[in-house]
């Protein structure tokens, strides 16, 4: 248990030791992507004249995208290219001598910042959400499936830096993952402007679950039956990925040659 | 004489890229299907909203996807000649091998620049080129010798990245580690990814003036399908001239500012 406080202080250093940094990477990861969505909107309503779109109207859009932004924030981190790093460069021998998982030590290490805006953002929409009535039962709620999300995020980025096992390289497959997850996890517009005969792409993937989801349940759109069942659903996904993390690395470490001094 | 010297300079650049890019094969094969499906990504967001309206600010669904072939173009472009070499322009600064640079009989900034180039980006230049001539008929281009204003537009796009990229780079001689700042590029770049009339006014004059991520495809799409008026081809001339005079002041105080940190 010891390591794992040690890896999360570490993380918190090493967060807030540039702060100017810190601030800008928030600053742009929460503001650019909700001015992108919101631009869709006035172009769609304000231009274009529209007055409902899948049921939403702009003030409901605008909403989904504030909401949004409390989810945003804690999904996804580097901390898979970091893994991939360590394959490609051999720096993962260091870490195999000690006592402690190297998957579960990067993610702890790299969860800290997250887990400051977590907390932030929790506390924002809860107090906020309280004049626009929102339930601060449902924003944790919300709160909790966004960082189960996160940790799945996680597990798949984790399980496809094995590819550097393999190949050397795995940040093109992490690329993908993390352009695929911009989409579909209902960052950029919400998923139920996909036409009928798209919904399957969001709906195969757990990607909604790491925005999209929260999102819903906040604004009150998903009942609390429902929430439940796709909490359990995300709960199922965390056990895939950790079979599938087991596999992937057992796979990889059988083909690991060290480039390590 | 100058210029013979530096096209050399070039050409061994060239060489020691796709020496070092074809060792890498499967590497080169997976970042191309990265840029496919990131292409796909982009036209995936268009397709679901136009599957909504039929018309997006007056654009329509023909003349966005003409609108993003000229983009994956023009950034593809960029990629290929310079990404790399911003991503490591940090490190030269805050690892000390400007000093290396420095010494050099040539100018530094050309080496720093042109020192990494990003072969597999080349496909990408032809991928966007494909989709602008898909769609060019449906969106309304009226071709012929226009393809000609297809790649002087192409160039203007790639100078804007270069400048905008090199304005947000160059604040490592303050920073010490400028990799936030260009993390806030790329997210500013998003606004690069949808045509200037979408966004409202505020934002559409930043976009136009001290942040001219317009420049990249908008404008070009928008000067190719329904030309542009004398003042619109003025402001873009005239940006980018104050962004290169901006750029070699912010430079010069950066080098004056500059201490080596190597041994």
């Amino acid at each position: 248990m010891n390591w794992r406080l040690a890896a999360l202080r570490n993380g918190f250093q090493d967060a807030t030791a540039y702060r100017l940094e810190f601030l800008f990477e928030v600053l742009g990861s929460a503001f650019v992507p909700a001015a992108i969505q919101w631009v869709l909107w006035y172009a769609m309503f304000k231009i274009g004249g529209a007055h409902e779109i899948a049921g939403m109207n702009y003030s409901d859009m605008v909403q989904y995208t504030l909401v949004s932004l409390l989810f945003t924030q804690i999904r996804g981190g580097d901390h898979d290219f970091e893994l991939q790093e360590m394959i490609r460069t051999g720096q993962l021998s260091n870490y195999l001598l000690r006592p402690v998982s190297v998957v579960e030590f990067v993610y702890i290490r790299g969860m800290a910042p997250k887990l400051l805006i977590a907390g932030v953002c929790l506390t924002l929409g809860m107090s906020v959400g309280l004049f626009f009535g929102m339930s601060p039962v449902r924003i944790m709620g919300a709160m909790l499936m966004a960082l189960i999300g996160n940790v799945l995020h996680y597990q798949i980025g984790a399980a496809l830096s094995t590819t550097a096992f393999l190949w050397e390289e795995a940040y093109s497959f992490l690329m993908v993952k993390n352009m695929l997850v911009s989409l579909l996890s209902g960052e950029l517009i919400p998923l139920n402007l996909f036409p009928k005969n798209m919904q399957w792409m969001w709906k195969i993937t757990p990607f909604y679950l790491y925005v999209f989801g929260p999102t819903q349940y906040a604004l009150g759109h998903w009942t609390h039956t429902y929430f439940l069942e796709q909490l359990a659903w995300s709960c199922v996904w965390l056990a895939a990925g950790w079979a599938f993390i087991k596999f992937t690395w057992s796979l990889g470490m059988g083909r690991y040659l060290s480039h390590g001094g | 004489m100058k210029l013979v010297q530096y096209a050399r300079i070039y050409g061994i650049q060239v060489k020691n890229n796709w020496v070092r890019e074809a060792v890498y094969r499967v590497n080169f094969l997976t970042a191309m299907a990265t840029d496919v499906i990131w292409i796909g990504v982009e036209l995936l967001l268009f397709t679901v909203i136009y599957a909504n309206v039929p018309v997006l600010a007056g654009w329509t669904k023909p003349q966005v996807y003409f609108f993003l072939g000229i983009f994956f173009s023009s950034d593809a472009l960029f990629t290929t000649f310079f990404q790399r070499n911003f991503w490591n322009f940090s490190d030269l600064v805050n690892k000390g091998e400007l000093d290396i640079l420095l010494t050099k009989p040539v100018h530094p900034l050309f080496l720093a620049l042109s020192r990494w180039i990003n072969i597999t980006a080349i496909f990408n230049i032809a991928l966007g080129l494909g989709i602008a001539i898909q769609f060019a008929n449906p969106a309304g281009f009226a071709g012929g010798w226009k393809w000609l204003l297809v790649a002087a537009w192409l160039l203007i796009g790639m100078t804007t990245q270069i400048l905008l990229r090199f304005a947000f780079s160059i604040w490592v001689f303050w920073t010490e580690r400028s990799w936030a700042i260009s993390r806030l590029y790329y997210q500013f770049f998003q606004f690069a990814t949808k045509p200037d009339t979408m966004y409202p006014k505020a934002i559409r004059y930043l976009i136009l003036t001290a942040l001219p991520f317009a420049f990249i495809s908008s404008i070009p799409a928008r000067a190719l399908l329904h030309g542009l008026k004398w003042s619109e081809y003025a402001n873009v001339g005239g940006v980018l001239l104050a962004f290169f005079f901006l750029n070699a002041i912010l430079w010069q105080t950066g080098l004056r500012r500059y201490q080596s940190a190597s041994s």
